[in-house]
């Protein structure tokens, strides 16, 4: 009997271990709880009557950004801190609507001077800044930031590596330096060579990974506690994949066009969409993620409350048919599924937030075409006419051809893909969906012996120049082994020998081509090569604390932090 | 006695490299890591690169002891942040460890006082009513009694928070009212198991020769029932207990806290897998099968210090 | 939930058809008869079985309820079934229209519910057919060999039990469904039902096979089994002859909590994204889908939620039932 006693006191004992280990935990996480304590004493303000005009403001993602380290980060949540906290050379307006898209020069004294036939952007570092630690910041910073973006893989490097002299050397340790930048501390002068002429080069250099970082930052990821930066606030408490804060920088340097900031912002993430956006209504967080969709659930009671508005921001959504294999190498087949494709239903199961269309460019972006829809001239808000497109696909002789959907499985992709491999089905075609893990999706359909059939694809603008669109989705040249983004596997004549005319064209200049790029997007939704079927608008939706008529949206890198007020 | 303890730790150390020698092999099926960590339109050489800086190149049994080298020695580093692995399983053992002691106790106990109910009212309308109650349990998905009490109770009543959890340093009142729904949902199976076992092992050894032995001796009910009957009758449920304890706290109760959105140690795996993010579901598998196998052992060696026939 | 709480439950195992005490043994009826007339007085059973057996024809009749709906189980009407920010319309009672309402694309959820049905059911029951297979073989084998055999196969028993069920499933479900598997003479699709199955019947086989392998354990050291060896059987004709027949018992009770348990799981993997792929409906990830859709559309989540209790409760009241009818004294023995 007494063994038996000694059981019970076994697992009693295993149970008071974990109790514990429980406590060790709980006091281990404590021991980094400034932020813990200052995220929910935000949230207590944020509850209580009388709101603190000084803030800070809560904003809530749905996700974590890739890294805090801006030389990791390529995503939305990411862009719109570092936009703030680390910033190059150019940087994108911080403004709404078109006037959001123009570049303005930030760490540089003025727009660069182009040489050597569009292949040499030279311009000078503004003189006095300073870093968030205090530190001068020196030209030559520039050259080290982009290094490091390339030594740690930053998500976009293929921007970089694709147009300056010596990055793709030096990001797989072939050089010991980037050969194209060069740099002079004393006169601030830095000037980029690149492999060809680049017009949309001065666009890259204003994303927010290309910026200055201090010499003594170490060259491994620092996602815990970025290096310093130069812009009006500085990433400080970080608990990662939970919250971190953005903390007014006290050794900010105005540089003209982007204000320094009224509130501290905490930020939190919050990955039930639902709770996210309950909280802004109900006023216990101030700004909801742009990069989420309002789930339809409460899309009524959001839109009721007067504090939403959705705003274009210059996001495709299409489907891609693989011209190399049956039955989409068959134009007729392709056109048919253009007609065919329900954009309206699309629209509502994207919780009525998308807008249709048919064109890869969207509205706001130079280059969008006016005319109605290629081939039939069909309207895409309108139901899509089944029997023509029926008809199509029995002409093309490709009816009963077996297709595979390659989806994606979250919410409301996967209602999308269903939708769409239920038209197909409706059209003549027997497809099925082969649904992938979201973090794999890109990955997979990007290998290019997979040879997706068919699938969904997105692409939202990373700087506002029809460029980036066509340079990555398709253009002949991105088709690849690996990384592959020319899904469908076009490789048009006519379109490359536009392409090859169009790519040099300075940003500034890019009206003077406007009507070119329209002309190239009508004919690729002519030929079907890519099915394009709306454009989601993002939204923005804030707490009654803030004060939405000052509040800037960036089509480029949402909501404004630095122009919060509250009320 | 020694003897097979220490055949029992030798087969215990086997399993657990064996452990870790399957999440190692299970997750060389998942395609590519490097193209995770390229980010987009990568070219062949920076993935060359890429895998060259992470070791995928190299021949699998020195990445299996390497990876192992950096688990055992705490500096394995996700893919996704590129963060400590422990350093973020410590940051989410809190919730976790909260969700297995409340329901543990709640389970426990509950289990308990039904079997006891049950089978002292064998056949009556209360063992009757808790047969069904308990059936119940065990037939419904752990999910969609969790949604459903955090739809009802959270939202519509507003009575508790709907999900999320709150760290009990920081507000124990706001820990406690975010606990008990999860608490309740995960209890819900493991009541209706506990109680059926205890009903029938209580049934089963009221009869066993010992019992009769001792009633023959003219002890009372009560001290039988007590003594005898209820103390033989507890060692199968606290084995169970031990094991059930231990997956919980494994992450094995990844429904539960991904339906109340606890972020816990097994929400942290299940995200994690989804996010082809593989060290840390390693390390949490890791973990957590240990925890089960070692929990595991224990009982065995406690069973066969009271039962010598099982020592075969 | 967790592993070891749905084995705790398989492990009550290893009955043999035995009476109650003081109940008169009829000569000449055989130890099976006696369970069936004591399972034909149990009512609650017999009515929950019912109750089962009703839901399996409903969902076999899936194609002739399609027909009524005017609907597939994969058709979609947004235009209808939807309002203009992609919330689905409630149940509108008609049979011939929406009868339990529309899902988050449009598609009629009561036509969605029996064919979901089958899916479950179906990998619900190739789970079970799998891990009554697998464990009865890998139990006798353990069993009756013992030595270097029982160790292996105990080791691996001990292996997939400590693995977190869900998150073994997770992985599995991941690698298999991008790429399907390939067997050399068969290749299954990552869409097949057969991946869910096999998950999960392979996952299950310790909770069945440990208690097994203990109770042969037992019978080798029994009398006829010495007899039959004296005999000059071969193991297998022993195992198959003499073993077999007396394990059928204990693997009678195991069939329906295994398959109450396999269409659970199906239902939490399908819930993780791991189970039946879309657009395929099954229980599980219509009910994923419903909790989406939360505070809106409750039926979405409520409609297959509360099927698919009614289904495992069916078959877990019956189970519960032929257990009682095996062995009324409800014996149970914890194997390890």
């Amino acid at each position: 009997m007494r063994k038996q006693s000694r059981a019970v006191l076994g697992a009693v004992l295993a149970l008071i271990a974990v109790v514990v280990l429980a406590a060790c935990g709980g006091s281990s996480s404590s021991s980094n709880s400034s932020s813990n304590t200052s995220s929910s004493g935000s949230t207590s303000t944020g509850t209580s009557s009388t709101p603190a005009p000084s803030g800070p403001a809560t904003v809530v993602e749905g996700t974590f950004p890739q890294s805090l380290d801006p030389s990791i980060d390529f995503t939305t949540q990411g862009g719109e801190v570092h936009w703030l906290t680390h910033i190059g050379a150019y940087s994108f307006a911080h403004a709404n609507g078109t006037a959001g898209t123009a570049i303005i020069p930030a760490g540089a004294t003025a727009l660069p001077t182009t040489s050597n036939g569009g292949k040499t952007y030279s311009f000078t570092v503004r003189t006095g800044m300073k870093y968030s630690d205090g530190t001068p910041v020196k030209a030559c910073d520039l050259k080290f930031g982009v290094e490091r973006a390339l030594k740690l893989g930053w998500s976009a490097a293929s921007f970089l590596t694709s147009t300056i002299v010596g990055a793709a050397e030096y990001s797989t340790g072939k050089a010991k330096d980037v050969a194209g930048i060069t740099c002079d501390d004393s006169s601030g002068k830095v000037s980029f060579n690149l492999k060809s002429a680049y017009g949309a080069f001065v666009d890259v250099l204003a994303i927010p990974g290309v910026s200055f970082l201090p010499a003594s930052t170490p060259m491994k990821p620092e996602p815990t506690n970025p290096p310093a930066g130069l812009g009006p606030y500085m990433i400080k408490n970080v608990v990662a994949n939970q919250s971190f804060s953005l903390v007014r920088n006290p050794n900010y340097v105005p540089i003209p066009g982007i204000s320094a900031g009224k509130v501290d912002i905490n930020v939190k993430v919050e990955s039930n969409t639902t709770t996210e956006a309950s909280d802004v209504l109900n006023n216990q967080a101030d700004v909801f993620d742009w990069g989420d969709t309002i789930p339809p659930a409460l899309v009524s009671q959001i839109q009721g409350s007067g504090r939403f508005h959705a705003i274009q921001t210059n996001k495709t959504f299409y489907w891609f048919l693989n011209t190399q294999e049956k039955p989409f190498n068959s134009v007729l087949a392709r056109q048919a599924v253009q007609i065919a494709v329900d954009r309206v239903a699309l629209a509502r199961l994207g919780s009525g937030q998308l807008v249709p269309g048919c064109y890869l460019l969207p509205p706001q972006m130079v280059g969008h075409p006016t005319q109605p829809c290629p081939p039939t001239g069909f309207n895409p808000a309108a139901a899509p006419d089944l029997a023509k497109a029926k008809q199509m696909v029995q002409q093309s002789g490709m009816a009963g051809q077996s297709v595979t959907v390659w989806a994606e499985n979250r919410q409301p992709r996967l209602q999308w893909c269903e939708n769409f491999a239920n038209t197909l089905n409706q059209i003549g075609f027997k497809a099925t969906l082969k649904t992938i893990a979201d973090a794999d999706y890109f990955s997979t359909i990007e290998v290019l012996k997979n040879h997706p059939q068919a699938g969904f694809a997105d692409w939202q603008q990373d700087f506002p120049n029809p460029v980036d669109f066509y340079q990555n989705l398709v253009d002949a040249h991105a088709i690849a082994p690996v990384g592959n983004s020319n899904y469908e596997e076009a490789n048009d004549p006519h379109i490359q020998s536009e392409l090859a005319a169009l790519y040099p064209v300075p940003g500034s200049q890019l009206n003077s081509v406007a009507s070119r790029w329209q002309a190239l997007d009508y004919y690729v939704t002519q030929k079907a090569y890519l099915v394009p079927f709306g454009y989601l608008s993002s939204p923005e939706f804030v707490s009654n604390r803030v004060d939405q008529s000052s509040l800037i949206f960036s089509p480029l890198e949402g909501p404004d932090f630095s122009s919060i007020t509250l009320k | 006695m020694g003897r097979f303890i220490v055949r029992r730790v030798i087969s215990l150390i086997g399993v657990l490299i064996a452990i870790t020698i399957l999440v190692f092999a299970l997750f060389q099926f998942l395609p590519h890591p490097e193209l995770q960590l390229a980010g987009r339109f990568a070219s062949p050489a920076t993935l060359a690169h890429i895998r060259h800086q992470w070791g995928f190149d190299r021949p699998i049994y020195i990445r299996y002891v390497d990876t192992m080298k950096l688990i055992f020695t705490g500096k394995v580093i996700s893919y996704d942040q590129q963060l400590n692995v422990d350093h973020e399983l410590v940051q989410r053992l809190p919730a976790t460890i909260s969700l297995a002691v409340g329901a543990g106790i709640i389970w426990l106990s509950t289990g308990i006082l039904f079997g006891l109910i049950s089978a002292w009212r064998a056949g009556r309308w209360s063992d009757r009513a808790l047969t069904v109650l308990s059936m119940i349990g065990v037939s419904m998905p752990v999910f969609f009694l969790g949604a459903s009490l955090s739809y009802y109770i959270g939202d519509k009543l507003q009575f508790l928070p709907a999900s999320d959890y709150v760290s009990i340093g920081s507000n124990p009142w706001e820990w406690l009212k975010h606990m008990i729904m999860p608490w309740f949902a995960l209890s819900v199976l493991f009541i209706g198991v506990y109680s059926r076992v205890l009903r029938s092992t209580i049934l089963d050894t009221i009869n066993d020769d010992y019992v009769r032995t001792a009633r023959a001796k003219g002890l009372s009910e009560r001290q039988v029932m007590i003594r005898h009957v209820l103390r033989n009758s507890m060692i199968p449920i606290v084995s169970l207990f031990g094991l059930d304890f231990a997956s919980v706290i494994g992450g094995g109760a990844i429904l539960t806290e991904s339906v109340f959105n606890l972020q816990g140690a097994g929400q942290f795996a299940a995200t994690s897998v989804q996010q082809l993010d593989i060290p840390p579901v390693m390390v949490i598998t890791i973990f957590g099968a240990s925890a089960v196998v070692i929990i595991g052992a224990l009982v065995d060696v406690v069973y066969a210090m009271l039962d010598p026939r099982i020592r075969l | 939930m967790t592993t070891s709480a749905t084995g705790t439950e398989l492990e009550a195992g290893a009955w043999t058809p035995d009476h109650a005490p003081g109940e008169e043994l009829p000569p000449g009826i055989g130890p099976y008869r006696l369970a069936l007339r004591r399972l034909r007085r149990n009512y609650v059973a017999l009515a929950f079985g019912a109750l089962f057996l009703v839901i399996v024809i409903l969902c076999i009749l899936a194609p002739v309820y399609s027909h009524i709906a005017h609907m597939g189980p994969n058709d979609e009407n947004v235009d209808q079934a939807t309002n203009a920010v992609g919330l689905p319309i409630g149940p509108t009672w008609k049979l011939s229209h929406f009868f339990l309402g529309a899902d988050s694309v449009g598609r009629d959820v009561a036509v969605r519910l029996l064919y979901g049905g089958r899916n479950s059911l179906i990998v619900g029951a190739l789970a079970t057919l799998i891990t009554i297979v697998l464990a009865t073989v890998l139990g006798i084998l353990a069993g009756y060999f013992r030595g270097p055999i029982d160790g292996l196969i105990s080791r691996a028993f001990e292996l997939i039990w400590a693995f977190p069920i869900y998150l073994l499933g997770i992985v599995l479900g991941l690698v298999l469904g991008l790429s399907g598997l390939d067997l050399g003479i068969v290749k299954i699709g990552g869409n097949s039902l057969l991946i869910p199955a096999l998950i999960i019947g392979v996952i299950t086989t310790p909770y069945v096979g440990k208690p097994i392998r203990g109770q042969v354990l037992g019978l080798r050291e029994r009398e006829f089994i010495d007899a039959a060896r004296q005999q000059g059987l071969s193991h297998v004709q022993i195992m198959f002859s003499e073993i077999l027949p007396n394990v059928t018992s204990t693997i009678i009770v195991f069939i329906p909590l295994v398959l109450a348990n396999a269409i659970l799981t199906e239902a939490g993997l399908s819930y993780l994204g791991a189970g039946v792929r879309p657009p395929n409906p099954s229980w599980g990830n219509m009910i994923g889908d419903g909790i989406h859709l939360l505070p809106a559309a409750v039926h979405t989540m409520l409609v297959p939620g509360i099927m698919l209790t009614l289904c495992v409760l069916g078959i877990n009241v019956f189970g519960d039932g032929v257990r009682d009818a095996l062995d009324p004294r409800a014996k149970i023995r914890i194997e390890h």
